[in-house]
């Protein structure tokens, strides 16, 4: 396994960009799942006597213009994002695979019945899918992950489907097709090991996308609503306070940069041979 | 007048000697050709003299041409050289042409802009060396339009149509069946007799004695000898040149016939077309135990798809294949003639043979038996595929088909990317096992002196078997 233009790293065999990217991840994973309790504020405990307040002891990242905690929230956004695409990336990767499997073995109608409805979901627009089944449910959590899952197992279909068509004509599947070894066997043996690292970029890049999804729609106020702190929601709350604390706009966006970079980072140049 | 000299030419890869040192000298209508298996270093003395070596190879020694040194020669010198004093060959020279551009201007365009004809000229230039190579002298089809024999020798004059005098021609017959071989080593021998200058490169004895001339054998990059090509094929010196002409196939003594056991596989009026026109119709083959059939014919023929269809794998158009009742699903067993790509990539070589003795119920002891039958290493299974020689991995490839206890075994061109020693071993190894299993082999091979020497029967495939059925239809 070789990591194209960055060159192997000193740490791991990984490249200076993956390593970068994996560590950002980790962190933020790691801010997520704890930081919450470290910083032992409410996200929702307004003050408004002490609104727009710079970085101190009490608010590291200072107060919203509700006198809320930034750091709190921005941390309870981060929890949010994380496990939505987290969970995006199983519940549409899974079946996205399984059905990129299906249609290469078998071809014909199935492969045709699939390419159709995957053909049909690109057409549009992947943000409208997200938007209509949001509209049909406003503010739910699970109308705007099953849109997001909806729109991004495409992808892994489209990815597994062209991989796994090639793996399934090559010599080395029929000769074990011939020493009689199973459907299960191939596909452990013989696709799995060709489309993981590809399969990881298609995951890592899905992710992004979620989180991009989720803070876009949050900001057009259609995903998650107000008062929860979602990273989308607070650019929008605090798009009037800009020019008196620049600050404050800054973090979501700043926060929705290191992920979707450290996402692209942690799968930059892998690939086998 | 010597119009190659190379004195001591060694190439290097860091500190590690590839090549050499290697000296000879080629006159004016000389003839030179490097012998030795895959991998003995001997492109890298044609990517020498052109200057064409890769950047991460160094070499020492010196290299004249025509009397001038070339080898401290800027690259933009050397490349001066190219299609007017130096032209080269490449292997597979079809590869070489432009797919989308007629046969004719690829020629032409050498004529006009390394020869330096005016249009019409190059154009007349172009069909007086057609027709010379017969071909017709106003093609205006695409390369891929033309047969394999017509591309090359499309090939051929399009290297050639500079004029330079010394023609470089790596491995001219890699991969061709015995008609075109013998035609292009009559294009070669003619640049010799018109006063050129030929070096060839091949693996080949046969091709080495029609081209004659001076013979240099390598090994491992290593000159082990060098002589008057006649002289050396007829009374070699070294062990390994031996060694190498005695594993040429024509060099091969006959096998004696098995004895044929109870029918195992019968094919009646076999028709197969794949995709396009019919391949071929009216095939009755019947394999019997123990019993070694070969399958000859010119590339294209269909030899491949006719093994596919004996395995079932695609449905004939006509006629059909019957398997003795006694044949299990997994009795008929295939090599495959690239050997990596029959194994799972990834993944350690016992990863698949474990595999394969779980599901076929096999004890692993029986496994590594197969393995010293066939003088393997039980080591090579901790490694991958491409970490593991060609000749070992199909050795490997036909102790994993044997743990299934197959009864036929279809042998598609294995030995043909393998060396002529590695094929010999490869070839006998598999006579060992039909002998002693008494296994159906059948081997499909574009070699006549292979098939003739090493099966007890042989089918020759030729396009007829499509046109006999032509006139039928």
């Amino acid at each position: 396994m070789t990591n194209a233009g960055q060159g192997a790293g000193p740490l791991f065999g990984l490249g200076a960009a993956r390593l970068t990217g994996l560590s950002l991840l980790a962190l933020l994973g790691i801010c997520a799942v704890i930081g919450p309790d470290l910083v032992g504020q409410d996200p929702a405990k307004q003050a408004l006597l002490n609104a727009r307040q710079p970085s101190s002891a009490a608010h590291l990242l200072g107060t919203d213009h509700l006198g809320r905690d930034m750091a709190a929230r921005l941390l309870s956004g981060a929890q949010l994002s994380l496990s939505l695409a987290a969970l995006s990336v199983l519940t549409a990767g899974i079946p996205g695979t399984l059905a990129g499997i299906a249609a290469a073995w078998f071809g014909g109608w199935t492969d045709r019945l699939i390419g159709s409805l995957a053909d049909a979901i690109l057409a549009l627009p992947g943000l409208l899918l997200v938007l209509m089944l949001a509209a049909i449910s406003p503010g739910s959590w699970w109308a705007l992950y099953a849109g997001i899952s909806l729109t991004l197992w495409v992808e892994y279909f489209r990815y597994t489907r062209q991989r796994a068509r090639i793996v399934l004509s090559s010599p080395a599947v029929e000769a074990s097709r011939l020493l009689g070894l199973s459907p299960g066997h191939i596909i452990r043996r013989h696709i799995l090991p060709e489309i993981g690292p590809g399969l990881l970029t298609v995951a890592a890049f899905g992710a992004a996308t979620a989180v991009t999804a989720v803070a876009a729609l949050g900001f057009v106020s259609v995903g998650v609503r107000p008062p929860t702190a979602e990273w989308g929601v607070m650019m929008t709350e605090l798009l009037p306070y800009w020019r008196e604390a620049p600050f404050l706009i800054l973090q979501p966006v700043i926060c929705l940069v290191i992920t979707v970079l450290a996402l692209h980072l942690s799968v930059g140049g892998l690939h086998r041979r | 007048m010597t119009v190659i000299e190379v004195e001591d030419l060694s190439v290097f890869a860091g500190a590690t000697r590839l090549l050499g040192p290697v000296s000879f000298r080629i006159a004016r209508g000389g003839v030179l050709v490097v012998m030795g298996e895959t991998g003995a270093g001997k492109s890298l003395i044609a990517q020498a003299i052109l200057g064409t070596l890769p950047g991460a190879l160094s070499f020492r020694g010196r290299i004249a041409i025509n009397g001038q040194r070339v080898d401290t020669l800027p690259a933009a010198d050397r490349a001066r050289l190219w299609g007017r004093d130096l032209a080269s060959l490449p292997q597979e020279p079809w590869r070489a042409l432009d797919p989308l551009m007629a046969a004719a201007r690829q020629v032409s365009e050498t004529h006009r802009h390394v020869g330096g004809l005016p249009v019409a000229e190059a154009a007349a230039a172009t069909a007086r060396d057609f027709a010379r190579l017969g071909l017709d002298p106003g093609e205006r089809r695409l390369p891929g339009a033309l047969s394999g024999g017509m591309a090359q020798r499309v090939a051929f004059a399009a290297a050639t149509a500079g004029g330079a005098p010394i023609l470089l021609a790596d491995e001219p017959t890699k991969g061709l069946d015995h008609d075109r071989q013998a035609r292009v080593i009559g294009l070669l021998a003619e640049v010799a007799r018109a006063g050129g200058t030929l070096m060839a490169i091949t693996h080949d004895a046969q091709v080495a004695e029609a081209l004659g001339g001076t013979l240099v054998v390598l090994r491992n990059g290593r000159v082990v000898e060098q002589g008057a090509t006649a002289q050396v094929l007829q009374a070699p010196q070294d062990p390994y040149t031996k060694a190498l002409l005695a594993a040429d196939p024509s060099a091969w003594p006959v096998l004696p016939a098995a004895e044929p056991g109870d029918l195992m596989l019968r094919a009646q009026g076999l028709a197969v077309s794949r995709g396009g026109p019919r391949l071929f119709a009216g095939i009755d083959l019947a394999i019997h135990a123990g019993a070694r059939l070969a399958i000859t014919g010119p590339s294209g023929v269909g030899k491949s798809t006719l093994l596919d269809a004996l395995l079932g794998l695609i449905p004939p158009d006509e006629g059909r294949v019957e398997r003795a009742g006694l044949l299990g699903r997994h009795a008929i067993q295939k090599l495959y003639q690239d050997p990596p790509a029959a194994f799972p990539p990834f993944g350690r070589l016992e990863t698949s043979f474990r595999d394969v003795a779980r599901r076929h119920a096999a004890a692993w002891e029986t496994v590594l038996g197969y393995l010293e039958d066939l003088t393997l290493s039980p080591t090579l299974l901790q490694r991958r595929p491409d970490a593991v020689s060609g000749g070992e991995l199909q050795r490997l490839s036909l102790a994993r088909a044997l743990i299934v206890g197959p009864r036929v075994l279809l042998a598609d061109e294995p030995t043909s990317r393998l060396d002529p020693i590695t094929q010999k071993t490869t070839l006998d190894l598999l006579h060992k096992v039909s002998l002693e299993t008494g296994i159906a082999v059948v081997l499909v091979t574009h070699s006549a002196a292979i098939a003739e020497r090493w099966a007890d029967e042989v089918l020759h495939l030729t396009p007829g078997h499509e046109k006999a059925e032509k006139a039928i239809g």
